[in-house]
Order: C-alpha cells, then structure tokens, then sequence
C-alpha cells in the first residue's frame, strides 16, 4: 500500500510532448506569465485568457495567506513550545472585575498549529502543482493547443473529472472530523497532558518518548505494563471469540431457518431481526441490569437452586449469595462473549441468509448426487464459499470488536477488580484497550497515556490488515465480475 | 537566476503585507481574552494586583461589602447571562428555581438571564474538566471533587464575600473542607452527604443498630439482610478509620495510608480480619445504593448503610418504622471499635473561567446564604451546612439529619488523592470475597497501590 | 414418520432460541408497563401492572425527562444525517469503483488506514475542533460529527456498485452520456438495495450514541438532549430507582419505529448487504 503511495507522489505528469514537467523546469523555462505565478497564482491563467480559473486561484492563495497570518501562524510559532505564559487572573474585590493576563492555551496551539500546518502542506502541495499547471498552460499555448475556455473546465469536473467533484466535500469531512483529530491525539502521546497539566489553567508540553516508555516499564508502583500485556491479550482473545461465534452462529441460524424443512422461515427471521431494532446501549444496559448481582437471573438461580449447586461444584465462592455474571474475572468474561452472541447472531443470520441464498445450486445438487452427506457439502461448498464473500468483512469485524465499546463498557460499569495491580493502573480484568483508555481520559483527565495506548491499538490494526487485508485494498476482484 | 530570487522576494513581501493587513481587523488571537470582566479597565495587571491585596486587607474575608456590589451594579450594563447546574432531582430543581427568583428580585436593576442546568452531581467534576469554558459559572458539586477542580484550576478562589461571611455561619470542619491550604475555594451548601445506618425500627431495636455484632445477629434470627457496599471505597474507609488507622492526601497528591500498619492499637490485618468476618455473615449483603433500595422494598433488607440521597426510598420502605442512627460499632480483637466515615458535604463552586464572575460569586452567596439554605434542606431533606439553618426544628428533627450529626463526631473530612480509589475498592472486594491467605500482604498491596506516587500512571 | 419428528424437533430448537432473543426484549416491554419505577429484582412480570411510564414519557417531561423533545432532535439528525452520509457514500463509492484515476489507490488504503484508529480517542479531539467551528451544542455540531466522515464508511457500497454490469455505462458513454448524469440516470436507480441499507444505517447511529453526543451537548437542559443521551441518563446511579421502567418504557418507544422500518425494508437491507459483501 505504502509504495503505491510513493509511488503516485514521484511520477510527475508528462506534458502534451511526453516532456517532464518539474517545478524546477516551469520556473527556468516559464515565461513572464509563468514566473509571475510565483507571486500570484493565477498570473498564469490571466496570461492565457483563463480569467475566472485565474481570479479563483488568486482568491485561494489570499485566503490561505489571510488564514495562515491571521489565524494559524501564532500557534505555529508556539508549537515547539506548546505554550510558555501560564494564566494569572486577579479579581478586583472593589469592584468584582477581572483581569486575566494573555495566556497560552496548550491544547489550542496544539490543535490550532496542526490544522496550520495540514494548511500549509497542502498549499504547498497547490503551489507546486499550479507552477506545473500553468507552465504546462504556457507549453500548449506556444504549440498553438486549444486551451480550456472555463465553461469547458466545468464540464470537465462533471465528466473526466467527475471524481474530483465526487471526492471533494467527502474528503473535506474526513479531514475534518478523522484526520485532523487523529493527528491531535497521535501529538498528544509525546506530551505530558495529564491530570496535572490540564489546560487552560495550566500548560503543557512535549517530552518525547518518555510515555512510551512508562507503557513497557513495571516497576512495583507502575503497573502500566503488567496491565497493557494483559489487557492486549483478553482484547485479542475477545475480538477473535467474538467474532468468530457470531460469525458461525449467524451462518448456523440461517441454515437452520433456510433449511426446506422449516415452515414459516419469515417469521423466525423477523422475530431474531427485531432484537436488532432495538438500540444496542437498550438492550445491553438491560441485560447488564438482568444479570447484576441481585438481578432478576439471580433471583431465579437461587429459587431454583442453581446458586446453590454452583457453589457446591466450587464454581461460585462459598462467600458469596449470587452468582458473578459480571462481576468476577472468569464469569464476566464468559458472560460477555455469550451476551455478545446474543447481540451479534441476528445481524450476522441477516447477511448469511443473503448470502447462501447465492450459492450456485447446481453446486449443491452434484454434490448430493455424489452422495456427499449434509455434513460435507456444508465443510467443502457452502463454508468455502461463505468465507470467499465474506473474508474482507470478516476482518473488518474483527478490527470492529477490537475496538467494541459499548459491550463492555455497559455491561462492566459494575464491576470491581481483586487484583491490585490492575487496580492501580485504572484497569479491570475486562477491559478492552479501547475501554480501558476511555477510563483513563473520561475519569483521570490520562490523555498522555490513553494516546499512547490508542497508537497501540491503532498498530495491532494495521498488522492485522496488512496481513490478511491486501487482497481486499488492492481490490484484485473488482474486476471479475464487470 | 535573479529573477527567481527577485520573485521569491516578491512572494515574501506579498505574504508581509496580507499579515500585517489583516493584524488590525482584530480577529481571535490565539492567546484567550485578555479580560473578561464586563467593563474590562485600562489598568495594567500589575496595578490591579496593589488593589486587590489592598482589598483583601482592609476587609479580612469579608469585603468592604455595599460598596464592591455596588460598584458592580454600576459597571454592569446589558443582561447578565448566567448558568448554573445543581442536581437533576425534581425538588432541587424547583427550590433553585425558587431561589434564582429570589435573587434576581434583590437585584431589581439588573436584567438576568439564569440557566438552571440538571446536572447529576457525581458527574460534576467530569462535565466540568473536559472544557472549563463551556461550564456552567456556578455549580453544585459534592467535597470529594474539590482537590480535582481546585488543581484544574476550574474553580474561582473566594478571596471575599460580600453579604455573609461563609466562616462565621457555618460550622469549622464545613469551611475546612471547602478550603485547600487554607484558602476557600467554594461556598458550603449542604453538609449532609455523608452515610450512616438507616433501619426498620419495627424490625430492630436501638441496641441492634448499636453494633454490627448485635445487628448481624438479629437479622440472621429474622432471616432478613443488611446492607453496605463494602466493596465500595468510600464506604470501606469508615472501618480503618474508626479504628484509628490513617488515609490521607498529601500535598504532592499523593496520599498517606497506614493501613497495614502493625505496630497501631489496632492493627489494619486485624481491621482487615473484622471487615471479613462481618461479610461472612449470610445477613450481610455487599450492595450499591440502587440494590439496597430495591431490598428494602421488598422487605427483604432491613437495615443500609446509605446517605440522605436515600432518604425517600427508605422512608417509603420501612413506613412507619422509618429509623436512621450512627454507624454502628464493631469488633476488632474482641474490643468494639466505633465506625468512622467520611463526613460528605456538597459545596457551590464558581467557575474560574465564567465571564460573569462578579454575579456568579454573588449569586453562588446567595444560594448559600442561611434563608437559601434552609430552604434547600426543607425541600430535599439535606442538613444545611448553614449552623442557624441546620438548627431549625424542621430540619434538626428529621432522623437522617440526626443521625448524621450523631455520626459527626467520628467522621473525616474527605481529603483523597485520586489514587485511592480503584485500590481501596478492589481491597474492599477481596475482603468480601475473604478467599486470601495472607490478609498482611493484602493490605500490603492495596497500601501500595493508595500510596502510588500522584501521575506516577 | 421420523421426517416428521425432526422436522417436530427442528421446530422446537428454533422456538427455544426465539424464546432466548426474546426473553429480554419481553422483560423490557413488561417492565415498561410496571407501576414500580426502580428495578424489579425479585420478578420476571411487574407485581402491578400500568401505563403510567408512557404517560409520564410522553405528557409529563420533567427535570429529567423530556421524550417528545429527545425524539424530536434525534429525529432531526437522524435525518439529516442520514441525507448526508447516503450522498457521501453514493459519491465516494462511485468515484472508487466506476472511476479511474492516479490517486485512486493510495485514497482507498489511506481511507483503510483512518479507519482502524480507535474512534474513543479522537473523541475530544473532535470537540474542540468543532468548538472552534462554533459548532458545540447544537444539533447541526451533531450532524456534521455523524456525516462528516462517513465517506470512510464506503466499501460495502462500492462492492454493490461493482457487480452492475460495466457495459451499461460504457454504452450511456457512448451516446455521450456524461460522468454525472451515468451516476444519477443509471447508477444509483440499480442501486436501491444498497441505498436503503445505507439509509438505515446511517439514520441508526444517531439514535445509539450516547457517549460523542454527551460530550458534544453541553447543555444540562433535558429538552437539547438526543433520545440516546437522555435515555442513557435515565439509568445513572442517582436516577436509576425512580425512573429504570420509565427507561425500558423509552426503549420500546424508540424500538417500534425502527422495528417496523426493519421489517418492512428487510428484503432490501440484505440484498444492499450481501450484494455490497459479495464482492466486498
């Protein structure tokens, strides 16, 4: 993926001739026009008679100037320093007034100078382009080419450069809402934004590696890492569990629903489907309440003397009247992936009925006339194909449940850890990465840590996809079928 | 080669006069306002600090009143918007209602526009730190979040109050906690957030209540249960503390726990044994608050150790055998051992970042002052923190409110590095589950993790 | 006579296992309908029954409780949201499947790439950017959070638009037919299995999310809250005795709509899925 990515970024377009055209070229060779787009952007355009191209290009590089010089370039120049005057106020008691001084504001200087400098490497990217766009401009027109009336260039953007007006206000939205702030909070993790350094009252500042290295340290009162290794693997053996039983289980309940014996299939669809129609916080905060300790579940257990008999089997603690569901390490974890099944299973029988009703039925037929049993045809037809069409979902749903907040995060809120070392790095047995994380920034203000342990996340994601994604991104099959 | 340098030269110039162009227009600068008050003078910070120093002289705490007020009456024109969050529950919201009214009637020539914001108060705190600048300007909030907010630098320090004196009309230990390093960061609302025992006196008899041992027993014969959430770092304080071992924070945040101490009156393995024993008891029921409710109604819990907040539900639970009394004792070494507790209170605290904050501290006196107070104990049944308030027969005759200010005399204020809290509950957990060997090393553990150095995670 | 048996059988496990989807969503209708507020631990049905909860929902909005302006709001982002992220993902998916062009790749694996960064972190990240867009409490601040990014959310889409027949845009070419009117003329009315499954879900998210929607709604007055928020309230510590069958009785409010969207728009909602996952 990454060296497409050089790749496309090297290659520089050839002009009309098959010729190279660099920015270094466009400015030794441009003539005045040319040149004067060094200065004005859209010098270039005037010079050709593309006037409209020509005012919209200046009109962007005075805006970014305007944007950069009045908005963003203060906080560039503080962004090594993310800050140095911290805020004083002094009430006046005569008069109730308040003075505060000019402050710095750390997480606005760091927010601000990264939007600043995302800004400014895409107007260089601009920059550079249109030298190379207006040069090439001046080329066609000493070789006599047509050039572009504006009219033209419109039906462009609807027409060969169709994806461009398709792309552009998508693409603004990512870079609003994913990009700039994944780029926040990747800054974060070498800083000390902590409990004690909150802004605005108070500053903080970079200190490089040194978060990395409290995540992979443990000594007796830092447990970070203890907890980390621990939390990395129940986070992985969740996201595999869970999405491998909700996987089968929807592939099993469709069967079992679709199968030719099975009379009114509608309505057991429909009666599955409307646990999906619920939202997911309803019905997990109920069914954590149905569980609690001294929930309904154990009431019942008690009366009918399950309690009882699980004490007795030495799988409930003699201490205790009720049964842990979710409280004690074991059952939780137990209990989680069961209740997870119950929400995931009808989602997934929905895309396993679409599914299998693809599959090739003359496939099936031979292979009953071969005297294949159920058994068989289910192992060698229906299961290879199944994950044929699923494989890339199914990885999208793995890296889904890695970052699964809400199951845990509402099933869990009542449970306590025994283990101290957990205890004292804000964790419990189960917690996720991404559960354990929003702790850290919801209740302990931890945003140095919690970035730290999202880049984390983040890396065991891109492993996994890099694994077994490529296939899916270099998009092999998209053609097959056109 | 000089005409390239010429034209980068251009590109600079260009680039120089758009900045400067646009300096004047007075666009946001990145450095915040530099004042926020409404008739924001010329004066220099340096002069402002002379005069506010020469304030807090000449007047000790309180301020030359009228005259502060006054000037700022006169410096305020346009309405002031203010917002303020207390708890969400249907009474605190009319009695705030109320008492908005009252004071916007006592400033008639000033336009308000007060926000009254249901904001659950365990949440305060986190509502508040994730953007100060968008919090309400005066906010209710319970005393365990006080250290976080004053070190956020969230709250507004009382240098001055100017219609009532907050030291003079409540009791020490209230402005002590409202207080860090000895300086006041909010105005003492209510002084009844701590916990003691409510029980059914139709059920049990004052004696039972008086110690665990006689409670636990009376309810076994009865085959009823009581409640406490052990497990529960708050309340589990109340057991170490009671038998003299000690859990403070220290200045650097971090905090100070002998709880494993051996060489006290009562040494924390013993503490830590007793608490075990008396979950061992099948009467004995580790639950939350909302369980415990759910308990009493059914008639199946008997006696909860719970707060004021609980009030209504027990109330409705034990009818007319409706009871509360002090913590009861316990058995450590076959000696009995009061209980402590934390001694809870829930402050007004202004926000260091409010625009208004002139009003706010007004307003959050106004809603602290003795009529205000009262008014709030009667409508929710909280113990005012305001001594003349917390006197009148109303509120002094309630049993919750008489059992807290029986409990007073061994209860702390809360001061807790943030560090305690996940270690003493998960020592709570093993002491319930009391399926340990070693209960020194336990104890060793939990010390370890209380004591952690502050931002040492 | 054994056909019949397990055929019997087979009917009998899929009762059985209805019954355990079903049995909490039950527990959620009966409770809602229960005269006591908090909750019910001692038994499954509710000791007295009554309709109270859903006056009380919908007649008599509180400190705490306001529903009609909850579902209000969240049916206003859920629309426009909804408008906004089908657009966005039409766009994008058309772009990355029937187009071609130098940066096409590297986009899709720069897009693969943000998806895997954990959503939880960025949280207040997004906050702030959006404070310095002015955009904090309010529901336009929400809509933009819910649609904004959506354009990642594009594969399934673009596996749909993959399987219809590269010959039909190549003939509409042919007749001069320009980039815009294949995407609006033919593309997207084949499309309408994949477009309904991308309405729904993205009218869904806004009625699950509590936690970006507490953090963006700063105001404490019940009436500015989404469905989620104010139901997630409902069950905090403070609230949970007085008003847990109020919650359930909530719950089943905002079920019904979207079960009865489920229901009739089934068909088409696997078709989107499956079609979009077929070629993935």
């Amino acid at each position: 993926m990454k060296t497409e990515l050089m790749k496309t970024r090297r290659r520089s377009d050839p002009d009309e001739t098959g010729e190279k055209v660099s920015f270094r070229k466009a400015v030794k060779d441009g003539d005045f026009w040319t040149r004067a787009s060094l200065v004005v952007m859209g010098a270039g355009y005037f010079g050709r008679g593309q006037h409209i191209k020509g005012i919209l290009m200046t009109v962007i590089e005075a805006g970014f100037f305007l944007f950069t010089g009045c908005f963003s370039l203060p906080y560039i120049r503080k962004l090594p320093t993310l800050g140095t005057v911290q805020r004083k106020e002094i009430l006046d008691l005569t008069t109730l007034q308040k003075t505060v001084n000019q402050y710095d504001n750390s997480l606005m200087i760091l927010l601000a100078g990264v939007i600043g400098l995302l800004f400014l490497a895409a107007f260089a990217a601009l920059y550079i382009s249109n030298m190379k766009a207006v040069y090439r401009l001046q080329r066609q027109k000493e070789s006599g080419g047509h050039i572009n009336s504006f009219r033209e260039d419109c039906r462009e953007l609807i027409n060969g450069r169709f994806y461009v007006t398709l792309l552009t206000l998508p693409g603004l939205g990512v870079l609003l809402i994913n990009i700039i702030p994944i780029l926040f909070m990747i800054c974060i993790a070498f800083t000390n934004y902590d409990m004690d350094h909150q802004p605005p009252s108070f500053l903080f500042t970079w200190v490089g590696l040194e978060n990395f290295r409290t995540l992979f340290t443990t000594s007796t009162t830092v447990t970070f890492g203890y907890v980390f290794v621990r939390i990395l693997i129940w986070t992985l053996v969740w996201a595999l569990t869970a999405t491998a039983t909700t996987y089968f289980g929807g592939i099993m309940l469709a069967r079992f629903i679709n199968n030719r014996q099975t009379r009114w299939k509608k309505m057991w669809r429909t009666l599955f489907v409307i646990t999906i129609a619920i939202p997911q916080f309803v019905t997990l905060l109920l069914v954590g309440k149905m569980f609690g300790d001294y929930g309904i579940v154990n009431s019942i257990c008690s009366k009918i003397g399950l309690t009882g008999l699980l004490q007795d089997l030495g799988l409930v603690s003699r201490g205790l009247s009720y049964i842990p569901f979710l409280t004690k390490p074991g059952w939780a974890h137990v209990m989680i992936i069961l209740i997870n099944i119950w929400v995931g299973v009808p989602y997934q029988m929905l895309i396993a009925t679409g599914i299998l009703l693809n599959i090739p039925e003359d496939q099936l037929e031979s292979a009953r006339i071969d005297g294949a049993s159920e058994f068989q045809i289910f192992w060698r037809i229906t299961m290879p194909y199944m994950l044929f069409v699923t494989g890339p979902s199914l990885i999208t749903s793995l890296i889904a449940n890695i970052n699964n907040f809400n199951v845990i995060y509402l099933l869990t809120s009542d449970y306590v850890t025994a283990n101290m070392n957990y205890a004292s790095s804000n964790a419990k047995e189960v917690d996720l990465l991404v559960t354990w994380l929003f702790t850290l920034t919801n209740d302990y203000s931890n945003y140095k840590m919690a970035s730290v342990i999202g880049i984390c996340v983040f890396l065991i994601c891109a492993v996994l996809t890099l694994i077994s994604f490529s296939r899916m991104v270099a998009g092999n099959r998209e053609e097959e079928f056109q | 080669m000089r005409k390239k340098i010429m034209s980068l030269l251009l590109a600079a110039a260009m680039g120089a006069s758009l900045l400067a162009g646009c300096g004047s227009q007075g666009l946001p600068a990145p450095e915040g306002t530099a004042a926020e008050g409404t008739g924001g003078s010329e004066a220099g910070p340096e002069e402002k600090e002379v005069s506010a120093e020469d304030g807090a002289k000449e007047s000790g705490t309180q301020a030359g009143a009228g005259g502060a007020i006054d000037n700022l009456i006169a410096a305020t024109d346009g309405p002031v918007d203010l917002v303020l969050w207390c708890a969400e529950t249907e009474q605190y919201q009319t009695v705030m209602k109320q008492i908005v009214d009252r004071f916007q009637a006592a400033y008639p020539d000033v336009e308000f526009h007060i926000t009254i914001g249901a904001e659950s108060e365990a949440n305060c705190k986190d509502d508040v730190l994730a953007d100060v600048e968008a919090a309400a300007d005066v906010f209710v909030f319970p005393d365990d979040q006080l250290v976080d907010l004053v070190n956020a630098g969230a709250l507004q320090r009382i240098d001055a109050t100017f219609t009532y004196d907050p030291a003079q009309t409540n009791s020490a230990s209230t402005v002590e906690a409202a207080s860090v390093d000895g300086t006041l960061y909010a105005y003492p609302l209510t002084a009844s957030n701590g916990y003691f025992l409510f029980y059914d006196k139709n059920s049990l008899t004052e004696e039972d209540v008086a110690s665990w041992d006689n409670l636990l027993k009376a309810c076994e014969e009865q085959g009823k249960t009581v409640g406490m959430e052990v497990s529960g770092a708050w309340y589990l304080y109340g057991f170490f503390a009671g038998a003299g071992l000690e859990m403070y924070r220290k200045d650097d945040g971090s905090n100070f726990c002998n709880w494993n101490a051996t060489d006290t009156t009562y040494k924390g393995a013993d503490v830590a044994e007793a608490v075990s024993q008396i979950c061992k008891s099948p009467a004995m029921v580790n639950c939350v608050n909302e369980d415990a409710q759910a308990f009493a109604l059914n008639g199946e819990m008997i006696a909860d150790v719970n707060g004021t907040w609980a009030t209504t539900a027990f109330q409705e639970a034990y009818g007319d055998g409706y009871a509360a009394a002090k913590l009861p004792t316990f058995t450590v070494n076959g000696e009995q051992v009061q209980m402590g507790s934390f001694a809870g209170y829930k402050f007004v605290g202004v926000n260091a970042y409010s625009k208004n904050t002139g009003w706010a501290m007004l307003l959050a006196e106004f809603i602290t002052n003795e009529e205000s107070q009262e008014a709030i104990g009667v409508a929710t049944g909280e113990g005012p923190a305001n001594l003349k308030a917390a006197a009148s027969e109303e509120i002094a005759s309630a049993p919750a409110l008489a059992a807290l200010s029986e409990q007073s005399e061994y209860a702390d204020i809360q001061r807790v590095g943030d560090n305690y809290w996940s270690p003493a509950a998960t020592l709570g957990e093993i002491l319930v589950e009391g399926n340990y060997t070693d209960v020194q090393a336990v104890l060793d553990d939990a010390v370890e993790g209380i004591t952690q150095a502050a931002g040492g995670n | 006579m054994k056909k019949r048996w397990r055929t019997a059988a087979r009917h009998m496990v899929l009762a059985v296992l209805a019954m355990i989807w079903l049995l909490p969503i039950l527990w959620l209708f009966v409770t809602s309908l229960s005269a006591y507020k908090g909750i019910n631990t001692m038994h499954f049905f509710p000791v007295k029954w009554s309709l109270d909860n859903y006056m009380q929902l919908f007649f008599r909005p509180d400190t705490v409780a306001n529903f009609p302006a909850w579902f209000r709001n969240s049916m206003l982002i859920g629309v426009f949201s909804c408008l906004i992220s089908t657009a966005f993902v039409l766009m994008v998916a058309y772009a990355m499947s029937c187009m071609r062009f130098p940066a096409r790749k590297p986009l899709m694996s720069f897009a693969i790439i943000l998806g895997m960064f954990p959503g939880v972190l960025s949280m207040i990240a997004i906050y702030f950017v959006m404070k310095l867009l002015g955009l904090t409490n309010s529901l336009t601040g929400l809509v933009i959070i819910y649609s904004a990014g959506s354009g990642l959310g594009y594969l399934i889409c673009k596996g749909f638009f993959d399987t219809i027949p590269v010959s039909l845009r190549e003939s509409a070419r042919l007749e001069g037919a320009s980039e815009l009117m294949i995407f609006t003329r033919i593309v997207i009315p084949l499309s309408r299995p994949i477009i309904v499954y991308t309405v729904i879900n993205s009218f869904l998210a806004p009625w699950m999310d509590f936690v970006m929607a507490k953090l963006m709604i700063r105001s404490k007055n019940p009436a500015d809250w989404t469905v989620a928020m104010g139901l997630f309230n409902l069950v905090q510590r403070t609230l949970v005795g007085n008003y847990f069958s109020v919650f359930c009785a909530g719950g089943v409010m905002v079920a019904i709509p979207i079960s009865i969207l489920f229901v009739i728009m089934q068909k088409f909602y696997v078709e989107g899925i499956t079609g979009g996952a077929v070629k993935g």
